[in-house]
C-alpha cells in the first residue's frame, strides 16, 4: 500500500476485498500532499553508474548528483564541485563544496570521490559508463575538498563524464555497491524514502541538501505507460508534473483545460534524416541538397510540434557553446529540382514548374525512408513524403519495430532513416557521429553512430583535434568542423525539440531545464491546499 | 486425471514456442537497452555475461536449471534482478482483476439472457441482444479511456488508474468484463430457451409454481452447464485482455510485467510470465471440470 494514497471511501465489494490483501487500506482522498510527477517507463536502476534509460538517468541525478552539470549553453559547470580546472594538458582539479553530507548523514569528501571513480575504473562495478571514463589514469585526494584527476591522454571530453553520480565510499566497491540499484544513497535534494511497487517511488526532501532543504514534502514518482492513461491523469487532477513524455500532438487537449500549464525551454533533443552514402542515388552530394531543399520543416514546427521545437541547422542546437553558424539550406523547391536535373534525374516533366506540378505518375527518383512504428514519428514522415512528391522523388515510408529498425540502420540496409538523439550536450558526439573511424562495423561491434558511412579525413582530423585542446581552440575547431559537415550534408538537420514540462496547478515555481533534468524541483514549491 | 496428464506438455509446448518465437524476433536485447547514448560499451561482454551469446535452446535449458534450483534471473545485463519476485507480486493483482471481471461479467449476463429468454421476441430480448453485440465489438483499448473520461473526469467519481484501493478495481474490472458478459449473455439466453421448451418446465408450470421458480430452480440450474463450458473456455481470452486492460489503467499486474519484459527483450521475464499464464489455464481448466460435477451429478456418475 502506497503511503501517498487515497481512496474516498470503502467499496461494499466484500467478496472482492477477501481476495486480495492489500485492499483494506480507505484513505480519504481530499488531503494529498506532495508533488507526484509521472514517467513514460520503470527507472531500469536508481544507481547512477548502472541506469540506461533517460528515466532512470534523471531519478538517479536527482538522489545523487555528480561533480558536474550542464549549465544552460551546454557547458559543464560545477555541482557538487565548486568549481574546476585544469593543471595541465593532463590533470584536472576539482575543488568540492563545503560541508556536503550524504542522505546517511556521512560526510562527502574528496575520498568519496575518489572511492566511486576508482569503482568505476576498476570495473568493479559493470557500469556501461565505465567505458567513458577509460582516459583516466587515477584519481587523486590530496585534500578533503580536492580532487585531482589524472588523464592517460589530454583528453577534454573528459569533463562531461564528471557528471556521473558520486556515492558514499562503500557503495563504490562490491558488495555494498549492489545495494544502490535498490535502496540509492547520494548527495542528491532528494532522498529514497521506499519502492512499494515496481510502478511507485516514493523520495523525500534532504534536510541537508547544499542549497537547502527543498521545499516540497515529498516527491512520488509513478509509472503510466498509456500515452493517453497519463493524460487523463493530468486532466484529473492527480499528477503534477510529466517532462518530455506527452506527445505534442495532445498539447491542445491539456491547455484546454485550462489549469494545466506547458513550459518549454529550447532543448537539445535532435531530429534528422540520416541519408546512406556507402552507394546508391545518395552518395552523390547534389541528390542530397535537393532533398534538403525539397523539405520545409516550418509547417511541421507549427502543426505537429506546436511550437516546442526549433529549426536546426547541423547537430548542435542554437544556445549551445559550440554552436556555430553555418550557410544551411532553405526551402526552395526550384533549387531541388535543378539540382536533381544536374545529377541525373531528369524525370518525365522536367522544365514543368515544380511547385504547381502534380504527384508525378513517374517519378525520377524513388526512395525509401525507414522509420520506427510510433505513430508521431510515422505522421511527420507522411509530410516529407508528400513535400518529396512535389519534385518528383517518390518516398516510400516503411515503419518498422524498433528491433528491426536499429539493426536496419546499424548495418547500413537503408536508403533514408528518421532518428532523434535525445541529448545533444557534449560537442564530442559530432566525432562519435561523423568520423569515419565510427561507422558501425565488425571492428566496433556495429557500436559506431556513424551510420551514414559518412567519410571526410580532414573532418576526422579536426574532430579529433578538438578532443586533445583546450575551450576556446575546441570552439573554433567545432566551428570549421560544422561548416565542413553542412558542405558535405551527410544528414538533413531537421529540428531541435523543447524540453517540455507539463505543470499542474499545485506546482509552483518550476522553471524547466533546457535539458528535462528533474533538478528544478530542489527549488519548486507545492501550492496551499 | 487424463486431462492432468496433459499439462506437462501444454507447459513443454508453450515454453518451446515462447523461445523459439522470442529467438525469431529481430532486434538485440543489448543493443535495444544500450540505445543511442552508449557507443563504445563492450557489448559482447555484456551478451556473454548473461548467455545471450548462446543459441536458443541452450538459453531455454538455462532458464530451466536456474528455474529448478529458485535463482530465476532477469536476462538483461547488468542488473540481472531475481524474475520470481516481481512474478509473485504481480500475480495476485491480475487474479483479482480477472476475478472482478468475472464478478461483472456474470452480473451482466445472467439477468440480462435470462431475461432475455424469459419474454422471446420481445423489446426486452432485442435491447438485451443489441447490448450484448454492442458489448463484443467494444475494443477494451477504446472502452476503457471512454469510462475513465466519463467516471473519472467527468462525473470525478473514480480514479484514473492505478491499483491502490478497492475503488481502483471498478472500472479495470468493467473493461475487461464487459466483452465477456456480452458473449456470456448470448449462451445465457440460448441455454435458457432450449430449457424452457424442456417438458418439466412445462409440468413445473402446470403444478402451479410461480413463473420466477420455473424460470431460476427449474429452468436456470438446467441451463447452466453450457454456461459454464463458456465460461471455462473464455478465460482464457480473458487473461490476454488483460494485459489491454493493464496496460491502459496502469495496473501492475502480469500484463503490465510481460510488456515490459518484451519492450526490454528480458527474456527470461517473458519466459517466467508465459508459464505462470499456462499453468493458470491449466488450472482454470480443471476448475472447470469441478464446476460441472457441483452443477450436473450425472457427470459425476459416467
Amino acid at each position: 500500500m502506497s503511503p501517498l494514497v487515497i481512496g474516498r471511501s470503502c467499496f461494499g465489494l466484500a467478496a472482492l476485498a477477501t481476495t486480495g490483501a492489500w485492499l483494506v487500506g480507505c484513505h480519504p482522498e481530499q488531503s494529498r500532499e506532495g508533488i507526484v510527477v509521472l514517467v513514460d517507463s520503470v527507472p531500469d536502476s536508481l544507481d547512477a553508474r548502472l541506469t540506461l534509460t533517460t528515466v532512470g538517468q534523471r531519478v538517479a541525478q536527482l538522489i545523487s548528483p555528480g561533480l558536474i552539470t550542464f549549465d544552460d549553453e551546454g557547458q559543464p559547470v560545477g555541482d557538487l564541485a565548486r568549481e574546476y580546472r585544469m593543471l595541465d594538458s593532463r590533470t584536472l582539479e576539482l575543488t568540492l563544496r563545503e560541508h556536503l553530507t550524504f542522505h546517511d548523514g556521512s560526510p562527502l569528501t574528496s575520498e568519496d570521490v575518489k572511492a566511486t571513480f576508482e569503482g568505476l575504473i576498476s570495473r568493479a562495478v559493470p557500469s556501461p559508463r565505465a567505458d567513458k571514463l577509460e582516459a583516466i589514469e587515477w584519481v587523486e585526494a590530496p585534500e578533503p575538498l580536492t580532487v585531482r584527476i589524472h588523464l592517460k591522454r589530454p583528453y577534454a571530453p573528459m569533463l562531461s563524464e564528471l557528471s556521473i553520480g558520486i556515492l558514499p565510499r562503500s557503495r563504490a566497491l562490491p558488495p555494498d555497491a549492489a545495494k544502490q540499484d535498490r535502496e540509492p544513497i547520494g548527495a542528491g535534494p532528494f532522498r529514497f524514502a521506499g519502492q512499494p511497487d515496481e510502478e511507485h517511488l516514493l523520495l523525500l526532501p534532504f534536510e541537508s541538501y547544499y542549497l537547502g532543504k527543498p521545499r516540497i514534502r515529498k516527491l512520488l514518482i509513478r509509472t503510466v505507460r498509456d500515452q493517453t492513461t497519463l493524460v487523463l491523469e493530468l486532466l484529473k487532477g492527480r499528477a503534477d508534473l510529466v517532462v518530455g513524455a506527452v506527445s505534442p500532438s495532445l498539447f491542445p487537449a491539456l491547455l484546454a483545460d485550462g489549469r494545466i500549464r506547458i513550459l518549454s525551454r529550447p532543448g537539445s533533443a535532435y531530429a534528422y534524416l540520416g541519408l546512406n552514402l556507402r552507394s546508391g542515388p545518395l552518395a552523390d552530394e547534389r541528390v542530397r541538397r535537393a532533398i534538403c531543399h525539397a523539405t520545409d520543416v516550418e509547417p511541421l514546427l507549427q502543426a505537429k510540434l506546436h511550437g516546442v521545437a526549433e529549426p536546426a541547422t547541423g547537430m548542435l542546437p542554437r544556445w549551445h557553446w559550440a554552436y556555430a553558424k553555418t550557410n544551411g539550406c532553405r526551402w526552395d523547391a526550384a533549387r531541388a529540382v535543378q539540382l536533381l536535373q544536374e545529377a541525373g534525374y531528369a524525370g518525365p516533366q522536367a522544365g514543368a514548374d515544380p511547385s504547381s506540378a502534380p504527384l508525378a505518375i513517374r517519378p525520377r527518383l524513388r526512395l525509401t525512408l525507414k522509420t520506427s512504428t510510433d505513430r508521431f514519428r510515422k505522421s511527420i514522415a507522411l509530410v516529407f513524403r508528400e513535400q518529396l512528391a512535389a519534385v518528383g522523388i517518390d518516398l516510400e515510408i516503411r515503419s518498422l519495430e524498433a528491433g528491426t529498425f536499429f539493426n536496419d540502420v546499424r548495418k547500413g540496409n537503408f536508403e533514408l532513416f528518421g532518428l532523434v538523439f535525445s541529448q545533444v550536450l557534449e560537442p564530442d558526439l559530432l566525432r562519435w557521429v561523423f568520423s569515419s573511424s565510427n561507422i558501425p562495423g565488425p571492428e566496433n561491434a556495429f557500436g559506431g553512430l556513424n551510420r551514414m558511412g559518412y567519410r571526410n579525413e580532414r573532418l576526422d582530423e579536426v574532430l579529433d583535434r578538438a578532443t586533445r585542446v583546450d575551450r576556446d581552440e575546441r570552439k573554433q575547431l567545432y566551428a570549421q568542423a560544422q561548416a565542413l559537415i553542412d558542405a558535405d550534408l551527410p544528414c538533413i538537420p531537421l529540428w531541435h525539440e523543447s524540453s517540455a514540462a507539463v505543470l499542474s496547478a499545485r506546482l509552483q515555481e518550476y522553471e524547466p531545464s533546457p535539458h528535462g533534468y528533474l533538478q528544478p524541483l530542489a527549488a519548486a514549491r507545492e501550492a496551499a491546499p | 486425471m487424463r486431462r492432468l496428464a496433459g499439462t506437462p506438455l501444454a507447459i513443454a509446448g508453450s515454453l518451446l514456442l515462447v523461445s523459439l518465437f522470442l529467438d525469431l524476433v529481430p532486434g538485440d536485447p543489448v543493443e535495444l537497452m544500450l540505445g543511442e547514448q552508449a557507443p563504445s560499451i563492450d557489448r559482447q561482454a555484456l551478451r556473454h555475461a548473461v548467455g545471450l551469446d548462446r543459441p536458443w535452446y541452450a538459453q531455454l535449458w538455462l532458464f530451466l536449471e536456474q528455474l529448478a534450483t529458485g535463482q530465476l534471473r532477469s536476462s538483461l545485463p547488468p542488473f540481472q534482478r531475481k524474475v520470481l519476485p516481481q512474478v509473485w507480486a504481480a500475480l495476485p493483482n491480475t487474479l483479482l482483476l480477472t476475478f472482478a471481471a468475472i464478478v461483472v461479467a456474470v452480473l451482466i449476463a445472467i439477468p440480462l439472457g435470462v431475461a432475455a429468454a424469459s419474454r422471446k421476441g420481445s423489446a426486452v430480448d432485442h435491447g438485451a441482444m443489441a447490448v450484448a453485440v454492442a458489448g463484443v465489438a467494444l475494443p477494451r483499448f477504446w472502452l476503457g479511456p471512454m469510462l475513465i473520461i466519463l467516471f473519472a473526469i467527468k462525473l470525478d467519481w473514480l480514479p484514473v488508474s492505478g491499483a491502490e484501493s478497492a475503488r481502483h478495481l471498478v472500472l479495470p474490472a468493467i473493461t475487461l468484463g464487459t466483452a465477456l458478459a456480452a458473449f456470456l449473455s448470448r449462451v445465457t439466453r440460448a441455454s435458457m430457451l432450449d430449457t424452457l421448451r424442456e417438458e418439466y418446465v412445462t409440468v413445473s408450470r402446470a403444478k402451479g409454481l410461480s413463473p420466477w421458480a420455473v424460470l431460476w430452480k427449474h429452468a436456470f440450474r438446467n441451463a447452466l452447464l453450457p454456461i459454464i463450458t463458456v465460461l471455462g473456455l473464455e478465460l482464457g481470452a480473458l487473461l490476454g485482455g488483460a494485459i489491454v486492460t493493464e496496460k491502459v489503467f496502469a495496473w501492475p499486474g502480469m500484463g503490465t510485467l510481460l510488456l515490459s519484459g518484451i519492450e526490454k527483450r528480458d527474456y527470461n521475464l517473458v519466459r517466467a510470465v508465459v508459464l505462470v499464464f499456462t499453468l493458470c489455464y491449466v488450472a482454470i481448466n480443471a476448475l472447470t471440470d469441478v464446476a460441472y460435477t457441483a452443477v450436473d451429478p450425472r457427470v459425476r456418475h459416467r
